[in-house]
């Protein structure tokens, strides 16, 4: 059975996810072994030439898939930087297709902002479960910064699970899931009724949980997940990346009374970009 | 006064490092404690060490039902050689806890924990 990750990366006009996207891939390849490909479209593929990240994109995936960029334009989100916000599309809607295509048997699907730094899901590729997502976030700080958006999709809504890390089974049963996660990205504002969630902005936590929990018998069932999502928060700024270690300074209260702290041989997901991109060619040397 | 509430908070700083410190120390380890065996994923803790260890004592070691963190049942061919990784990996994971934990602990400043 073939194995690998995929990665998907649609460039908008802050973030250059392609670029990030080789980081997360060198990474992956050191720490977990398998090949890894990427998934873009062919806007973000002409500014990787552009931008003469072509060739190491070309050494380090196993292949490069060119789709069309899906139709997000209106799905804009605030990207953060500490206390600085930038708006920017948030192009994500066709993590679906992934069942499509992969090239693997077994595939990992993963965020370009979470950073491989061991082998931990490794431990997972030949568990007996066709499809397995992190069910849980666990914040760098503690419990004291989770709210209860972070764990249920809203208010009164469904637990969350976190789409950040998802492996899967090339097989009749994935395909299902893949094509209902399809389904409510189409009927989006319809399942926001159903699941009194807020359908301004697409995320594919959403939509994997909603048809996880469909797929369970609208049940929550007791069931193999991946790791917890260990992050670091937007507000969180990555100031240095040294001896394997990633340095941080962890907002204590929304962007306020920050906190140096470090982490080391544990994967973690950056979710402040800027941060990475600012400290890209010393996180490219933990993947050497 | 001043100066005493700078410390007061100085101290602070330090101990929310600390503590962020020792939390993700914990979860690395529980990490390496993880183990994906024949389908099932263990966690390998002094319960399952103990009771893997009193089947061998008790002669059954060979294709018993291990029940893993799901209670899915998992056959285990070789016994033994599922008991000598697991104690490996235990052993070396709590070592290294140890031996980290023991640094966090003797870091006594914001900047020396950074360094751990």
């Amino acid at each position: 059975m073939s194995k690998g990750v995929i990665l998907f990366a649609h460039n908008n006009r802050q973030i250059d996810y392609a670029r990030m996207s080789i980081l997360a891939a060198k990474l992956a390849i050191k720490n977990l072994q398998v090949p890894v490909s990427l998934v873009t479209d062919p806007s973000t593929m002409d500014w990787m030439k552009e931008s003469g990240i072509d060739k190491i994109a070309a050494d380090t995936f196993d292949k490069i898939i060119i789709t069309q960029r899906p139709e997000d334009s209106n799905n804009v989100k605030n990207y953060f930087d500490g206390n600085n916000r930038t708006p920017a599309t948030f192009t994500n809607g066709n993590r679906f297709s992934v069942w499509d295509q992969t090239p693997y048997d077994r595939t990992l699907m993963m965020d370009t902002d979470y950073l491989t730094l061991t082998n931990t899901l490794s431990s997972y590729w030949d568990a007996d479960e066709d499809l397995l997502i992190s069910s849980k976030y666990n914040d760098i700080q503690g419990k004291e910064r989770i709210g209860y958006l972070d764990t249920h999709i809203s208010e009164t809504g469904i637990e969350m699970l976190w789409a950040t890390t998802v492996m899967f089974t090339k097989n009749e049963n994935t395909k299902i899931f893949f094509d209902l996660v399809e389904h409510i990205k189409t009927k989006y504002k319809m399942y926001s009724d159903v699941y009194r969630f807020n359908p301004l902005l697409f995320r594919n936590d959403i939509a994997f949980s909603i048809a996880k929990h469909i797929l369970n018998g609208y049940q929550k069932v007791d069931e193999y997940s991946l790791p917890t999502i260990f992050s670091t928060a937007d507000k969180d700024i990555l100031v240095d990346a040294d001896d394997g270690k990633l340095k941080f300074l962890v907002s204590q209260n929304n962007g306020e009374n920050y906190v140096a702290t470090s982490v080391a041989d544990k994967d973690v997901h950056v979710m402040n970009k800027f941060s990475i991109m600012r400290n890209y060619d010393k996180l490219m040397e933990l993947a050497q | 006064m001043q100066e005493q509430l700078d410390k007061a908070l100085e101290f602070a700083n330090y101990r929310q490092s600390f503590a962020i410190k020792r939390k993700t120390l914990k979860e690395k380890i529980d990490a390496k404690l993880t183990y994906g065996f024949s389908g099932g994923i263990f966690k390998i803790d002094r319960s399952l060490l103990n009771f893997v260890e009193m089947l061998i004592n008790r002669g059954r070691i060979e294709n018993v039902v291990l029940l893993d963190i799901n209670d899915n049942p998992i056959a285990i061919e070789k016994l033994e050689s599922f008991r000598d990784e697991i104690f490996d990996r235990y052993f070396t994971a709590t070592f290294e806890y140890l031996e980290e934990y023991q640094k966090i602990k003797k870091a006594r400043s914001v900047e020396t924990l950074l360094e751990v």
